[in-house]
């Protein structure tokens, strides 16, 4: 009687185990940290743009770094957007927009038109118009020779 | 869907000039699911919206994958799952405003408006009637609107286990700051 008490006591206690797993580790997750996350491609802001729209590469998903000269940088309401276009299109200049992280918007206000920078973000895909990455943070920035 | 953004790009195209076109590409949609089980909510802020104040026009292009949910797994179900992101990445809205001619897009106020349109999602097609409001601005035009849609008219199945703990209707809600196309 005494084994089978502590039996039952054992797996009522893995069970809570399990059940406590999967409450924090699996249904309550936490999004990814993009701006520690190893890139899945590296390119320029050109090439990116110029696969994406020739329909070459389905990188929707998956994390991009990429690196050129930002043609602008957009703040509106809480979000801010480096751009970096390349063509005309109905909805205004097409190209790669990346939505920063909060904690790199500061960064990004900073960026100007003479520096080279490198941008990694969690790449949602490619909408016909642009590329957009969200989650972005700064990696490095070097300015124009 | 391929086909669809064209022919919303080569009616927008036709229409007179570019002083008439306002657009974004920081518009916002959310949909909201109220349920037993749980409630649902998930948040896009990278819609791209134009609207042609001529001809009514209106076309609103949203990236599923750009839908952000309070859980990670409930996203990841989202795209796998129910609207299979990597082979339906973009959803479409095409229409025109139905009350044109009660707008006055170079008068500052705030205007009710009617659209009716076609809504895809996973390359299904379906009628849409949305309500809302035009906000004119000296600088823009606010556009605010919320409508239901039923997911199984999109083909989007609820998984029978939770089949009766989650809505089958969700309420979408738009809010776009349109700004004149230079």
């Amino acid at each position: 009687m005494k084994k089978i008490k502590r039996v039952l006591g054992i797996l009522f206690a893995l069970g809570i185990l399990v059940a406590a797993y999967i409450w924090f580790f699996v249904y309550n997750k936490p999004h990814r940290n993009f701006e520690k996350a190893k890139p899945d491609i590296t390119m320029s802001a050109r090439q990116c743009y110029h696969e994406f729209s020739q329909n070459k590469i389905h990188a929707g998903g998956k994390v991009l770094e990429i690196y050129g000269i930002p043609t602008s940088v957009k703040k509106s309401d809480s979000l801010v957007v480096v751009v970096f276009a390349f063509k005309k299109g109905m909805f205004g200049d097409n190209g790669i927009r990346c939505t920063m992280l909060a904690d790199n918007q500061k960064k990004a206000l900073a960026l100007s038109t003479s520096d080279t920078a490198y941008i990694k973000g969690f790449c949602a895909g490619y909408n016909g118009s642009d590329v957009v990455l969200e989650d972005c943070s700064i990696i490095h920035k070097s300015k124009i020779k | 869907m391929k086909k669809l953004l064209i022919t919303a790009f080569v009616l927008l195209f036709a229409l007179p000039t570019y002083a008439q076109r306002y657009v974004t590409k920081n518009g916002y949609i959310s949909f909201y699911s109220k349920a037993p089980l749980e409630n649902i909510q998930a948040d896009n802020n990278q819609v791209e919206c134009a609207l042609d104040s001529h001809s009514g026009f209106f076309v609103v292009k949203v990236l599923m994958r750009a839908f952000v949910f309070e859980k990670a797994l409930m996203q990841e179900h989202f795209n796998e799952e129910y609207v299979e992101s990597a082979k339906y990445p973009n959803a479409l809205f095409t229409g025109k405003v139905q009350n044109l001619k009660d707008i006055n897009f170079s008068k500052p106020g705030t205007y009710p408006a009617v659209i009716k349109g076609k809504l895809t999602i996973r390359g299904i097609s379906k009628p849409v009637t949305a309500k809302g409001t035009f906000t004119v601005t000296k600088s823009s035009i606010k556009g605010n609107a919320k409508f239901p849609i039923t997911l199984a008219d999109y083909g989007i199945t609820i998984p029978a286990p939770v089949g009766g703990k989650i809505a089958k209707t969700v309420t979408i809600t738009v809010k776009v700051n349109l700004n004149p196309l230079k």
